[in-house]
């Protein structure tokens, strides 16, 4: 009989991987959890993306419960979010920016910082500005540390500076329903 | 009307596959002759059917008919017609079809071919190959239908096929692949024949070898195209990505490989045998697994398919049915196996029982790797992934000894082997492989480790082969015309060999020695890289078939020789809306140039990045060695079924005495 329990090794290890791929089936392999959930947001120092003399650190997310949306104007669903996140900003809901720009390669070029601002300006005046301010993310390692994966990306980030929810992709009217508005009501209160 | 022919052609198969699994057993089990014989024409019926339903659609591509939804999505009118006929593998639904055409034909070919064995164990081969085909079958005609209708509206012109299969090697890389991971499931077919009869001898490693070989060798091709096609169609100037799908695929590999080499202990030394069934389970388990990893969307992946959860369900229970049963059956059956070969410590047994286990292991480090973020993230300890940084150290690890013992398996004999002959033979082989290493990076400056051990590595099994060679022309006492005395197996493990020394080589000197360079440039502009000096002609407009684009021209001097011209295109699909850079590859025996085309910057300049890569051929090159090494196997004459029938009536004839 030992040895039967030998051979059924194989058997019992397939079964174990099979759970595993049954579960994986029914979850979206791109719904990446951060894990940074729950801690504090990593430290940072950047300038504000339309004046360089600003400077903004983690204290900014001090005593007020913020989103934080990475974004850029190169990106086409951020345009599509950016009238829904001015809604919001006009509830009352405090959204800073974090902007990173793709094409900005200080070897290959690309755009100029001035470039950038003018573009900022003119997507942001068509579309409604739903930002309290944009910080820069020109080198994008304080996106790295976020763990962002791309544009758009929001944060929902309570007083005490920690993040408590991670969201990829466009913030609409229904994710903000079911995934954010009940979170961010009870951090509100 | 062409697919509803189509459809109903593979309905028809699906009754074959049914009717194959059930009499042939039947008659097997009951020793009825008639029904046994029914096996043969079953399986031409299933095979004729599925191709019939292959070509309707095949012939539906040709025709434009866009109301065929599968054709909709992955073809246009604009499409060149040889595309339009590899497109039919394009999506999802073709190429299951295309896997079950392909199981249909290795199925016709064991049919046909296996006329020395006897006609019982014929019978049940292909009766379980009739019931794996039932289990696709069904899903082809339940979950993924490729002859379905888009009517009454259906679109005037289709979406045109993936632009990164518009390429030569996507047209053979998939059929290749397949044949690899289908022909596996012979194999499959005869252990678990074998289970079922109970009878496991040194004939069925014999019967199984050729099949194992055939598979393997298409699998080595199959893996070998696509990391050559992904090399110059992505534009990245990698050769393998440790991606999942590539795992995917590598996996049945390494178990076949490992396989191949416990095959050959289980015919000569009739010994490691329920290890070998297990593996010849394994090698086709994880061939299925592969195919559900890919289609069912569980991993992301570069390969990204439709992920939908009900094909997904589907084919996770025709796995747990298939491996479930198999490997159910094998801890039932297999405790009764006995080995009767006894070897000592030092044999060439226990070198093959090493090979196996740095195989398997391999397997698992790669399964783990593949699978461990899935389970991670399943265990609600969050996403985790697990890059190429951890497979490259984990087969560093491997790989030094999996060469030591790939060194002495073939320079030890069967059964007992002395210690003192094998490490002089070693001795020699390390001191050679030093020398040669040394005289090969004399006056290269910046020696990286990993490369010179890879080297080493390299050349030490190349020179252990040839040491084998000696060993036995001296024992045959004929001189260099004992050349000829040997048998292709074994000219096939040599080449084997000799093809994995070169890959060694290939891979050691492109990962540490590759140079690469992100350069601006205007036309006339010139960059020097390793002794090579690109010039910059220009960029002109390019306009294709379905496709339009720029072409970066560039002439390579080396020496103020100009050596060679490149072009690198970007393609713009205009159906798809897809960007596709084609990378111009200048080919050489020690080292590729590779220009790949950027973006046009603001000012008018363009990006290029510029590759000289040593030695990557090498990589290719060892795997079609290692491919001739498995045809040359199995052209062995022990193989041919004429003497496998003389096998038979000798066993048959020694059966009786014993009765």
């Amino acid at each position: 009989m030992k040895r039967i329990g030998l051979f059924l090794l194989p058997l019992g290890l397939f079964l174990l991987i099979t759970v595993f791929l049954l579960q994986g089936l029914f979850s979206n392999p791109r719904d990446i959890e951060s894990s940074l959930l729950n801690q504090p947001v990593p430290t940072f120092r950047l300038p504000d993306v339309m004046d360089a003399s600003i400077e903004y650190g983690p204290e900014v997310f001090d005593g007020e419960v913020t989103l934080l949306n990475v974004w850029g104007t190169w990106c086409v669903t951020c345009a599509i979010e950016l009238p829904f996140l001015t809604e919001l900003r006009q509830q009352g809901v405090r959204i800073v920016g974090l902007y990173y720009e793709q094409n900005m390669d200080p070897d290959f070029g690309g755009k100029t910082l001035p470039e950038i601002r003018l573009d900022i300006d003119k997507t942001l005046s068509q579309l409604g500005n739903p930002y309290v301010f944009n910080i820069f993310d020109e080198q994008r390692d304080t996106s790295m540390d976020f763990g962002v994966t791309g544009a758009p990306e929001t944060f929902l980030i309570d007083r005490q500076g920690k993040v408590r929810l991670h969201h990829v992709g466009d913030l609409n009217e229904r994710v903000w329903q079911t995934k954010f508005l009940p979170l961010y009501q009870e951090l509100s209160q | 009307m062409l697919a509803e022919l189509g459809h109903f052609s593979l309905v028809l198969a699906l009754l074959m596959a049914i009717l194959l699994a059930i009499y042939p057993m039947w008659g097997a089990q009951r020793g009825q002759v008639l029904l046994m014989q029914t096996a043969k024409p079953l399986t031409v019926g299933l095979f004729l059917f599925t191709l019939f339903a292959y070509l309707c659609l095949t012939q539906s591509f040709l025709n434009n008919d866009f109301s065929i939804a599968y054709v909709a999505h992955n073809s246009n009118s604009l499409l060149p017609w040889y595309y339009q006929i590899t497109a039919v593998w394009g999506g999802h639904e073709g190429s299951f079809l295309l896997w079950v055409l392909i199981f249909a034909a290795w199925a016709v070919a064991v049919a046909m071919f296996s006329g020395g064995i006897p006609q019982d164990i014929l019978a049940r081969v292909l009766a379980i190959m009739g019931m794996v085909g039932i289990g696709f079958y069904l899903y082809i005609l339940l979950a993924s239908n490729p002859f379905e209708r888009l009517l009454p509206f259906f679109p005037v012109d289709g979406r045109d096929l993936n632009p990164l299969l518009q390429d030569f090697g996507m047209i053979i890389h998939p059929p290749l692949l397949y044949m690899g991971y289908v022909g596996f499931s012979v194999v499959f077919a005869f252990a678990i024949a074998a289970l079922v009869a109970g009878r496991l001898d040194s004939t069925w490693a014999r019967w199984s070898r050729p099949w194992t070989l055939a598979a393997w060798v298409f699998l080595t091709l199959g893996i070998a195209l696509g990391s050559w096609w992904a090399y110059k169609e992505l534009g990245w100037g990698g050769w393998w990505f440790w991606d999942p799908v590539e795992n995917a695929s590598f996996m049945p590999w390494l178990v076949g490989t490992a396989l191949l080499h416990s095959l050959a202990v289980t015919e000569k030394r009739k010994a490691f045998k329920s290890w070998t069934v297990l593996l010849a389970i394994a090698a086709f388990s994880l061939s299925l697994l592969g195919t559900f990893l890919v289609r069912s969307g569980v991993l992301v992946s570069v390969h990204s398919f439709a992920s939908d959860p009900t094909r997904g369900l589907f084919i996770l229970g025709l796995l747990v049915l298939v491996i479930g049963a198999s490997l159910l059956l094998y801890a039932l059956r297999a405790p009764q196996l006995r080995s009767v070969g006894r070897y000592e410590l030092l044999s060439r047994e226990t070198m093959l029982i090493g090979n196996n286990i740095l195989l398997c292991s391999a397997t698992l480090v790669v399964l783990m790797g593949t699978l461990l973020p899935l389970v991670h993230k399943e265990l609600g300890l969050g996403s985790i992934s697990i890059g190429a940084p951890f497979f490259d150290q984990m087969f560093v690890y491997l790989i030094v000894p999996f060469v030591l013992l790939m060194v002495m398996g073939p320079l030890s004999r069967w059964k007992h082997q002395t210690l003192p002959a094998l490490r002089n033979q070693m001795l020699a082989g390390v001191g050679l492989s030093v020398v040669a290493v040394a005289l090969l990076s004399f006056g290269r400056d910046g020696l990286s480790y990993m490369a010179t051990l890879g080297m080493a590595l390299s050349v030490w099994i190349a020179i252990a082969t040839v040491q084998e060679i000696r060993q036995r022309l001296s024992a045959s006492k004929q001189g260099l015309a004992g050349l000829t005395s040997l048998t292709p197996s074994h000219w096939g493990m040599v080449m084997g060999h000799l093809g994995f020394a070169a890959m060694i080589m290939g891979i050691a000197m492109v990962t540490s020695y590759s140079v690469e360079r992100d350069v601006r440039m205007t036309p006339g502009d010139s960059i020097e890289l390793q002794g090579y000096e690109f010039r910059f002609l220009g960029v002109e407009i390019l306009k294709g078939p379905n496709y339009s684009g720029h072409v970066a021209k560039l002439d390579v001097y080396e020496n103020g020789r100009k050596i060679s011209h490149l072009e690198a295109q970007k393609r713009f699909y205009t159906v798809q809306r897809n960007m596709m850079t084609e990378a111009a590859v200048d080919p050489g025996f020690t080292r590729d140039l590779y220009v790949a085309l950027g973006e046009q910057l603001n000012n008018g300049d363009w990006a290029l990045r510029v590759y000289v890569k040593p030695y990557i051929r090498w990589i290719w090159g060892g795997a079609a060695l290692m491919a001739i090494g498995g045809l040359l196997s199995m052209s062995d004459k022990r193989y041919r079924m004429s003497k496998l029938a003389k096998v038979r009536v000798k066993s048959e004839a020694m059966a009786g005495e014993a009765a």
